[in-house]
């Protein structure tokens, strides 16, 4: 929730924001009106992807990017299909 | 005295088996957290035989939604019908990016000493998440360029292995940087901000007023925000 406030207070003060929930908060995200939002199918403390998973990272970035780029109203939601992995770091 | 199954659940969730990406299993059912449980058992089964945790990790994404899926008896605290939106005022590749996140990073030698304790830490974090969910949060300025091995987070509501492994998890500062490098984006910011999510809900509020003013001066374009 924390951040549903940080966003709303930074957008109404004119700086666009893009916010990256995973998944099981997404109703968090719904219900407080965060302006722009990208969801994960990643785990809670997971939410860019698996350590180590630099292509993954980009992509939920690049897609926060095209959001921002592309959003018209308050509330837009992208849903990004792609399941967790593991990463490749080792130990 | 025998534990109850309802006593195994809550454990899980600063009890004596506490870990924080199950801390879930408190808000399932008996029947769905037993199903739960079946069914991860089931999976390791079928990992031992074809190294594949795809289906380990799928139980435990599902459950961990439903876990958290809110509960139609108990409305929201904080609802709001209105949608803020400030339009991009230019293209992205000419953009000043900041990054703020709710994932507790700051920088060694510049710690925020939660209840003024020096070095508090993640499992004091943990035991006194109580403590931090009454308090208003720091918010913790991390230059662009702070080497990976000073970046410490600090966090008691959720699992930071993963952003002890890579930062960038949760605070995505090389991704950045390397969007920076391509062009894709004109700049990141030179300061980056962190601080711990897990906090008193109606000061967070408030303190957000002053975080706005304070990456309107830092003349932030725009702003990733990456909760956990």
């Amino acid at each position: 929730m924390s951040v549903g406030h940080v966003a709303r207070e930074i957008e109404a003060a004119g700086i666009p924001t893009v916010s990256v929930y995973v998944q099981a908060f997404r109703h968090v995200s719904e219900a407080m009106g965060v302006p722009r939002t990208v969801v994960t199918r990643h785990p809670m403390g997971r939410t860019l992807g698996a350590p180590g998973d630099v292509e993954r990272q980009h992509e939920v970035i690049g897609a926060a990017l095209d959001l921002l780029e592309s959003a018209q109203a308050g509330g837009a939601l992208v849903e990004l299909e792609a399941p967790y992995r593991p990463g490749s770091l080792s130990g | 005295m025998d534990e109850s199954f309802e006593e195994f659940k809550t454990s899980f969730s600063y009890g004596s088996r506490s870990d924080l990406s199950f801390k879930f299993l408190k808000h399932l059912s008996d029947e769905d957290a037993a199903g739960f449980l079946s069914r991860m058992l089931e999976q390791v089964g079928e990992a031992y035989d074809t190294g594949d945790v795809t289906g380990i990790i799928n139980v435990a994404y599902e459950a961990q939604v439903s876990g958290y899926a809110p509960d139609p008896d108990e409305p929201y605290h904080y609802t709001y019908e209105d949608r803020p939106f400030a339009p991009l005022r230019k293209p992205l590749s000419e953009s000043r990016v900041g990054l703020l996140t709710s994932s507790g990073h700051f920088v060694a030698g510049d710690d925020p000493e939660p209840f003024g304790v020096p070095d508090m830490s993640q499992q004091e974090a943990h035991d006194r998440i109580q403590e931090f969910l009454r308090e208003a949060a720091v918010l913790s300025a991390i230059p662009r360029d702070t080497a990976e091995e000073d970046l410490v987070v600090r966090h008691g509501g959720y699992d930071t292995r993963s952003a002890l492994r890579d930062p960038n998890v949760t605070f995505p500062r090389d991704r950045l940087v390397e969007l920076e490098q391509s062009g894709r984006i004109g700049e990141l910011a030179a300061t980056l901000y962190s601080f711990p999510g897990a906090t008193a809900q109606g000061r967070v509020k408030r303190s957000a007023k002053e975080w706005a003013a304070q990456l309107a001066a830092d003349e932030v374009d725009v702003l990733l925000l990456v909760p956990v």
